[in-house]
């Protein structure tokens, strides 16, 4: 079947699927209503989102809760939590939840678990990606979007190299790229931020998935150290494409935003395999700062067999071990988990209330809501994908060590791209790194 | 007139003290406390935390915390990144160093006569040593950019290369000494005001008398000039190897995470609050600390000499 109707068929499956979780969803997660006990407190909150005044103006109204909202780059927000949970320090009665540290934050107690006010049978069927907090049945936070990794494709530089429809396999995706190149469009079509960054690491975890595999077991043993499997053939394949010129030289220094908002959105590049959802709408239909405005899209990402997952990397939010006004906290949460908010956040409503940079809503209802209210270009094809291709990228949650061995994967993958190691040494690295971590 | 060369500490024959009441004793040391409550607090305070943190097992993964002597030491000296990091920071430091005082001086003596618009100059050349690290990291990063810099297109313009270059990510030296050019450009205004100062004090008549024994040009820099900026130039080394030692901002926004062109600072980050083990951050913190003045101190017994004229 051709990837259009493949797509056509799984938006409108996802829109019914949506349709009714929505219809159940608003008696699931509701604001608290003004409770005496939490009238006048003021609520510090430090999330990496800057806030959507207007919608924060209303839930202070409601409830009576003043909110000191504070929009933190997110690496200063990880710096700002893990020094002032080591000190033991009240830092914010709601904060960030990553998904890449909910392991660590369930081996070191910096926050609480919120099982006895969000009830897990609930967040397990309105969340998509609920599996991503949750560990060892201990919910560490509450998914704030539903952030995935997606490919995206210059439509417009696909058709100017006359390839007629989206390519479903890899071999396929590759062929069509080599195209563009070869027929000058863009010479270096492929977009891979080679820089030692996060974003690095999760690009290595979406091809691995594309080879059909994964990166660590469900124990947290290595899957990538044999030459066949999955992760070793998609480490060769990123470094293949960079040293033959399928990715620009200049991505070895460039970070995942700033080569989606220099090359990508500026044409120099026709896709990028690993892309984060919701960029279409946050950087490449930005009229002011990119070229390729209505030109990119969201596509099936390309398996070695046909479609592959798109893995989650959502945010999500927390209440920290030392907070002070926890039950003011919990209302805060809910009411930013209402399915109208998250649409809202998401441009359901305008830009008046829309959160700059948020992908996507976080629960059934907001996605429904928001592929309903057909602001946003790409909605559709996303909540499709999130609901029949997504899926967390550790089967059992990201491990307490995750930021070691992150730091581990990106390094080596950089060093094999500036040609300093070899593939095979690299990754040697990254599996002594995790067997040391594992202990 | 005559320029007197004495070692710090050396006294001064024939002189004696006049009689100071008590409330002349007691008030420079009033004047100064407040300033020394604040760098006890924010300074003395949390070296001593960390000086007593580095000899703890402190890892938020791997409770509890226990003293652990010399542990966290060999933790990070046997940790291959970190002896990346520290070789790299000898580089950063030769380049910070040799490049800052050099560049420092010679700004100096082509700033020493006066010229029209020598104000102006000496502003805007302060002007990078105000900017914080990460925005100068950002700035060099667009100049430095392998597809849009200015560097690049003007080399490629002037036919110096021919085609754009990847300046930092590839190789180490390369990438260091480019990283360093940012920092150098930060430090150097402060090497430059602080010797330009020293030669602004320099009485005329030394210069006339050297001169008149046929002393001119290059030898006149040598011979007279540098000796009698060595106060200043001992402080231009010592701010240009604090901050070599210490250099991070520029490092964390041009290197991101690569082990090619890491710092201490960078690499202690990574320990501290990607890595959550505190004690070893604190241990290459203590390193560092140490390091820095006891290099400090050595530059200082070697370069100064108290100057009098």
């Amino acid at each position: 079947m051709k990837s259009r109707t493949w797509l056509g068929t799984g938006i409108a499956v996802t829109a019914l699927g949506l349709g009714v979780c929505a219809a159940s969803s608003a008696s699931t997660v509701k604001a608290a209503p003004a409770s005496a006990s939490i009238k006048g407190q003021t609520i510090n909150v430090d999330i990496a989102y800057p806030a959507p005044k207007v919608l924060l103006a209303q839930f202070t109204k409601e409830t009576g809760v003043k909110v000191n909202w504070d929009y933190v780059q997110w690496d200063n927000l990880q710096t700002k939590i893990a020094s002032a949970a080591e000190a033991h320090s009240y830092f914010a009665d709601v904060a960030d939840v990553d998904w890449s540290k909910v392991g660590e934050y369930y081996e070191t107690k910096w926050f609480m678990p919120l099982n006895s006010y969000f009830p897990l049978a609930g967040v397990k069927s309105q969340y998509p990606q609920a599996a991503s907090f949750i560990r060892n049945g201990e919910l560490e936070g509450m998914p704030m979007d539903s952030s995935m990794l997606v490919t995206t494709v210059n439509e417009k530089d696909f058709k100017a190299a006359g390839i007629k429809s989206d390519p479903t396999t890899l071999a396929e995706y590759e062929t069509d790229l080599k195209a563009i190149s070869s027929k000058g469009i863009a010479k270096n079509p492929l977009d891979i931020p080679f820089a030692a960054a996060e974003g690095l690491s999760t690009y290595w975890y979406e091809l691995t998935a594309a080879f059909g595999g994964q990166v660590l077991s469900a124990t947290y043993q290595p899957e990538f150290t044999s030459p066949s499997s999955a992760g070793y053939k998609a480490m060769t394949w990123m470094i293949n494409a960079y040293k033959s010129g399928l990715v620009p030289k200049a991505a070895l220094d460039e970070q995942d935003y700033q080569a989606f908002e220099t090359d990508e959105a500026h044409n120099l590049t026709a896709s990028v395999f690993s892309d984060y959802s919701g960029d279409i709408g946050t950087i490449y239909n930005v009229a002011s700062e990119s070229k390729v405005v209505g030109d990119v899209k969201y596509i099936p990402t390309p398996g070695v067999n046909g479609v592959g997952s798109n893995l989650g990397n959502p945010d999500g939010i927390g209440i920290p071990a030392e907070a002070k006004h926890v039950a003011a906290a919990v209302a805060f949460i809910k009411w930013m988990e209402e399915p109208a908010n998250q649409a809202a956040f998401a441009g359901a409503d305008g830009s008046a209330d829309v959160i700059s940079t948020f992908p996507l809503p976080s629960n059934r209802g907001g996605l429904a809501d928001l592929v309903k209210s057909n602001k946003v270009p790409g909605a559709a094809t996303e909540a499709s994908l999130l609901e029949n291709h997504s899926r967390a990228i550790f089967p059992a949650g990201a491990p307490p060590w995750y930021s070691q061995f992150s730091n581990a994967v990106y390094t080596n993958i950089h060093s094999a791209a500036s040609g300093s190691e070899s593939v095979a040494a690299a990754i040697s690295s990254i599996a002594s790194t995790v067997k040391g971590l594992d202990g | 007139m005559s320029a007197i060369f004495r070692r710090p500490g050396q006294p001064v024959a024939g002189r004696r003290r006049p009689m100071r009441s008590r409330r002349d004793i007691a008030l420079p040391y009033a004047m100064v406390a407040p300033l020394l409550v604040f760098i006890g607090a924010l300074a003395l305070y949390p070296t001593v935390l960390t000086a007593y943190g580095a000899f703890v097992h402190n890892d938020a993964l791997d409770p509890p915390n226990h003293f652990t002597g010399l542990g966290n030491f060999q933790s990070v000296f046997s940790n291959p990144q970190v002896r990346q990091s520290l070789e790299n920071t000898g580089l950063y430091v030769v380049f910070g160093v040799v490049l800052s005082v050099g560049l420092g001086t010679f700004f100096a003596l082509l700033l020493q006569r006066r010229f029209r618009g020598r104000g102006i100059v000496l502003a805007l050349m302060v002007l990078p040593w105000a900017l914080p690290g990460v925005v100068e990291g950002v700035i060099w990063s667009w100049i430095l950019d392998p597809t849009f810099g200015v560097l690049n297109s003007t080399l490629k313009s002037a036919g110096v290369i021919s085609q754009y270059q990847l300046w930092v990510g590839t190789h180490q030296v390369e990438s260091i000494f480019f990283i360093s050019l940012v920092q150098v450009w930060q430090i150097t205004p402060l090497a430059a005001i602080l010797v330009l100062a020293a030669l602004q004090a320099i009485p005329h008549e030394l210069y006339e008398a050297a001169s008149v024994d046929g002393a001119k040009g290059w030898t006149l820099i040598r011979r007279v000039t540098l000796p009698l900026v060595r106060p200043a130039l001992a402080i231009a080394v010592v701010e240009g190897l604090v901050m070599s030692l210490n250099i991070f901002d520029q490092v964390y926004v041009l290197n991101a995470g690569a082990t090619t062109a890491s710092s201490l600072m960078t690499e202690t980050y990574e320990l501290a609050f990607n890595n959550l083990n505190f004690g070893q951050g604190y241990a290459l913190s203590l390193l560092a600390t140490v390091t820095t003045i006891v290099l400090s101190l050595l530059a200082v017994r070697i370069i100064y000499r108290k100057v009098e004229f």
